[in-house]
């Protein structure tokens, strides 16, 4: 009757490497940090929780776009701080992409045991790096 | 069964495993190696962290008494926790061509299938469990910890409620009911519960250590952070830049600065106050 929920379905675990981050905590350096930031680190998470490439593509188009949202508001408002709230909005909406592929395979990875890393050195280099090299494209393009 | 046996399972269920042991090493060699005292060993080394010695004691077990459910369990058990989860899956799998109908062997399966990302088989193979045993504690315990792996902290936390209403003496219920509500945010019904779990239990490291850290959520420097905490991180912080948007669309850029300011005072708050609360309460405690 359940033969097939009593065949053997576990294939052999690849070694685990780098501990994964809370993917809640991104939050931060996305909302400081703007959607490159928020792009980077979901990549680099979504490698060490062995997301499949459908979704680590996601996650780097969901980044694009939303660095991509940003010069197109840069274009077309003047102002400083427009341009800023845009990099919150866009950053806190590509984090929620990130989160919404993410939240599932981290909390399959603590059943296994694994504790999460720390990302307040990663989080404050994404914000940081990111940040500046968004400021700096959107100095050349639009301003 | 004979009296040692009886004795050594009481000790099991009060939460004495070192004492159980003591107590099954007295028996004599012909009954040392029995399944059901085995079974006992297993479950008090389990209790204690000894997973390699309860994988041992399972195949010594099952060489000396043959194929077993309930020692197939056990060894299944000791494989998943070192990691080896397809001699595990094995070892659940002889267990229920043996024993299709066992309710701890269907959910050590749907655990080991949950945690290798298998949630949809996991939760088939606990629907088969529940059909069997719909009040089980380990049925529920499964459900819950299903229910979160999915990430749905509503339904957790309502499985467990009902598990504390059909098992009220059950510690690992408060338990559960505590760990589900501390994910909601629900800090007093957390602490509520896992002080009635370390009560029933004090012998339980985790339930008391569980309790301790409510306590730090508890302290009057908490409550500021009650909103992070009762509606989580995300929800609080699009309020918050809902409301700084908003001000300044709305043509009050001095007031949405006052409150961009203000929201970063408090995040700086709820970075360095919770560290030290935690040290501050730990330090009263010793």
């Amino acid at each position: 009757m359940h033969d097939d929920l009593f065949r053997p379905t576990i294939s052999e675990q690849p070694p685990p490497g780098k501990p994964p981050w809370r993917p809640e905590s991104i939050v931060y350096p996305a909302f400081f940090g703007g959607p490159l930031a928020a792009a980077t680190l979901g990549l680099l998470n979504g490698r060490r929780l062995a997301l499949p490439t459908t979704h680590l593509v996601a996650i780097g188009a969901a980044g694009v776009a939303g660095f991509g949202a940003r010069i197109a508001v840069g274009a077309l408002t003047d102002g400083n701080s427009a341009l800023r709230l845009a990099g919150t909005v866009c950053g806190l909406l590509v984090w929620l992409v990130v989160l919404s592929l993410q939240r599932r395979p981290f909390r399959v990875a603590t059943l296994r045991g694994r504790e999460p890393a720390r990302l307040i050195g990663p989080g404050f280099a994404a914000a940081i790096g990111c940040g500046l090299f968004e400021a700096l494209v959107l100095a050349v393009l639009v301003r | 069964m004979n009296a040692t046996l009886h004795q050594a399972q009481a000790l099991l269920a009060t939460g004495r495993p070192e004492q159980a042991l003591t107590q099954l090493s007295l028996l004599p060699a012909n009954e040392v190696t029995g399944s059901y005292a085995m079974q006992l060993r297993c479950a008090a080394l389990s209790q204690l962290d000894r997973w390699p010695e309860v994988g041992d004691a399972a195949r010594a077990a099952l060489a000396a008494n043959g194929p077993d459910p309930d020692l197939l369990l056990w060894l299944g058990r000791a494989e998943h926790e070192a990691g080896r989860d397809r001699t595990a899956e094995r070892a659940f799998l002889d267990g229920l061509a043996l024993a299709p109908d066992d309710v701890d062997l269907l959910c050590a399966y749907a655990d080991l299938c949950a945690a290798d990302g298998q949630l949809d088989k996991a939760d088939r193979l606990v629907e088969l469990a529940a059909a069997r045993a719909p009040q089980a504690p380990v049925v529920y315990a499964t459900r819950i910890q299903l229910a979160h792996a999915r990430g749905d902290n509503r339904t957790a936390q309502r499985i467990s409620q009902e598990f504390v209403g059909v098992h009220p003496d059950n510690p690992v219920a408060h338990a559960l009911l505590g760990g589900t509500s501390a994910a909601r945010g629900h800090v007093d019904a957390a602490y509520e519960g896992f002080r009635q779990a370390a009560a029933a239990r004090p012998t339980e490291q985790v339930f008391a250590e569980s309790a301790m850290e409510l306590r730090v959520a508890r302290h009057p420097l908490m409550r500021p952070l009650r909103p992070i905490l009762r509606f989580g991180a995300i929800k609080t912080w699009l309020v918050a830049v809902a409301l700084i948007i908003g001000l300044r669309a709305a043509g009050l850029p001095a007031l949405g600065g006052l409150l961009g300011l203000l929201w970063l005072v408090y995040c700086v708050y709820s970075w360095v106050v919770p560290p030290l609360v935690r040290k501050w309460v730990m330090r009263s405690w010793r």
